[in-house]
């Protein structure tokens, strides 16, 4: 007889199917300890006496705060500020000098939508960026919004406090001018906190996604990755949608738009290889 | 100027979206002149078994890439008879991108692809017989190996039996020898053939 407090083979197969419907994220077999590590751990949160009670309840509860809290947990959250710092140098120094030349409307803001926040240091990054490399910010207006599927997470990032290994990698006198020190942590100073606009979202959900639209980049790192290949396909078709024509979508390094949907055209920048969103495209 | 917050995050506007988004609303926008509107239609139309038809049909018609992307993604997230009657109709088409579309995601249905599988593998047209093999390339499914063992002792025509053999090398098994020896001696006289079902025969030995 099965030990009710373990996970069988087939309970994580029921379990990896459902999550797959409601996030798009899909476990390998390789990801069994870290699944059934989770799962039990919130089983145990919620005094569930069986993985079955504990999936009828993730199932059937009303409010989905038990199936927000698992999506926390099971969703990796490690980043640091300057990750990849060198799409960071082809947004300003190619994708945004390339879209502004072609803007003919310099009312409208230049929109940066950066998914997943994870804890901020992404989206938190891109406005020092923007603020310290980019001569235009002066005189033009960039709205950053960053959007994740985990709750806990954004309230993380809207806080924006951070270990001193998140800040490793920037120079000093930015996190002198940045960040102010609250005991052990560096916290991002208020006006940053104020800059950037956090949502909740689920890429793969076209009700969510259709909340984000009239974007001019998008910097999806090493999230798709997680994801199977129709559900890599749907973002990239909704990716589509929320950009404006000739909008640029920066992937991880290792992640190719190619090998996903041939909607988007390849860009290879001296910085870095990013894709667009053809001009001509309605 | 600078950074400035977006209090309001800007959604799809009247124009964008001024059907409603309700089945009736959605089969109407899947006609609209805008393929913007078509991509949503056809987005939003994935929750509705009932709109696989409709779907298809619009496929049929679509000349706008973009639309044709989401409504195969539809499709495959639907899956239904009809959703993969409409799939594999798209290996007829002249349409290359079509085409190869259709084959990724007729490779994302393996259970609802498997009934179509053997009439498509008979079908008069070679080139359907082949885009069917490219199909089960990477299709997970455990009847494949039978299938392309059928193909080489079966098929006429030496290209449809040249891809079954490519891929034959990649998940044949032992089970497969006895019809890569028949396939040899039944093309005989063509390099290629005799090249890869060697090669098959080789990896099937080291595995």
């Amino acid at each position: 007889m099965n030990d009710p407090c373990q996970i069988s083979d087939e309970d994580f197969q029921k379990f990896r199917e459902f999550f797959y419907r409601k996030t798009g994220i899909l476990f390998e077999d390789s990801k069994r300890y870290f699944v059934d590590k989770r799962l039990l751990e919130r089983m145990e949160a919620t005094g569930s006496e069986s993985f079955r009670a504990y999936f009828t309840m993730l199932r059937f509860q009303a409010s989905g705060t038990e199936l927000q809290a698992l999506i926390n947990v099971m969703t990796v959250n490690e980043t640091y500020f300057f990750r990849e710092e060198y799409q960071f140098e082809c947004l300003v120094n190619s994708l945004l000098e390339e879209l502004v030349a072609r803007r003919t409307d310099t009312a409208t803001p230049i929109r940066i939508w950066s998914v997943p926040s994870s804890s901020g240091e992404e989206p938190y990054g891109i406005a020092i960026y923007l603020l310290e490399h980019w001569p235009h910010i002066n005189r033009l207006d960039v709205e950053i919004i960053s959007s994740d599927i985990d709750t806990d997470i954004l309230t993380q990032a809207r806080r924006g406090l951070y270990s001193p290994r998140a800040v490793q990698h920037l120079p000093p006198n930015l996190l002198k001018k940045y960040f102010k020190r609250v005991g052990e942590l560096y916290q991002v100073d208020d006006n940053l906190r104020e800059a950037v606009q956090f949502t909740r979202a689920n890429v793969t959900d076209p009700t969510d996604m259709r909340l984000h639209r009239h974007i001019d980049v998008i910097f999806c790192r090493n999230l798709l990755i997680y994801f199977d290949d129709l559900s890599r396909k749907r973002t990239a078709e909704s990716f589509y949608d929320a950009l404006n024509p000739g909008g640029f979508i920066c992937l991880g390094h290792s992640e190719s738009m190619s090998r996903i949907s041939s909607l988007f055209r390849v860009r290879k920048f001296p910085e870095a290889i990013v894709y667009q969103k053809p001009w001509e495209a309605r | 100027m600078g950074l400035k917050k977006a209090h309001d995050t800007p959604s799809a506007s009247e124009n964008e979206r001024r059907l409603p988004r309700d089945l009736p609303g959605l089969l109407d926008a899947l006609a609209d002149p805008d393929p913007m509107a078509r991509r949503w239609a056809a987005r939003d139309l994935a929750p509705y078994p009932e709109a696989s038809h409709a779907l298809v049909e619009r496929l049929s018609i679509e000349t706008e890439p973009s639309v044709t992307e989401v409504i195969l993604t539809s499709l495959t997230l639907i899956g239904d008879e009809v959703a993969v009657a409409g799939l594999t109709e798209c290996l007829r088409s002249e349409d290359a991108m079509l085409r190869n579309s259709a084959i990724e995601a007729m490779k994302q249905l393996p259970d609802e692809v498997a009934p179509w599988m053997g009439r498509l593998l008979e079908d008069p047209d070679p080139d359907v017989r082949i885009f069917a093999v490219d199909v089960l390339e990477s299709l997970r499914h455990p009847k494949v190996e039978d299938w392309l063992i059928r193909v080489i002792t079966q098929d006429a025509h030496i290209n449809v039996c040249a891809t079954a053999v490519d891929l034959l090398g990649e998940v044949g098994s032992e089970r497969a020898k006895p019809a890569l020896f028949a396939l040899k001696q039944r093309f005989a006289e063509e390099p290629y053939i005799q090249f890869a079902a060697d090669l098959a025969l080789k990896r099937i030995d080291t595995d």
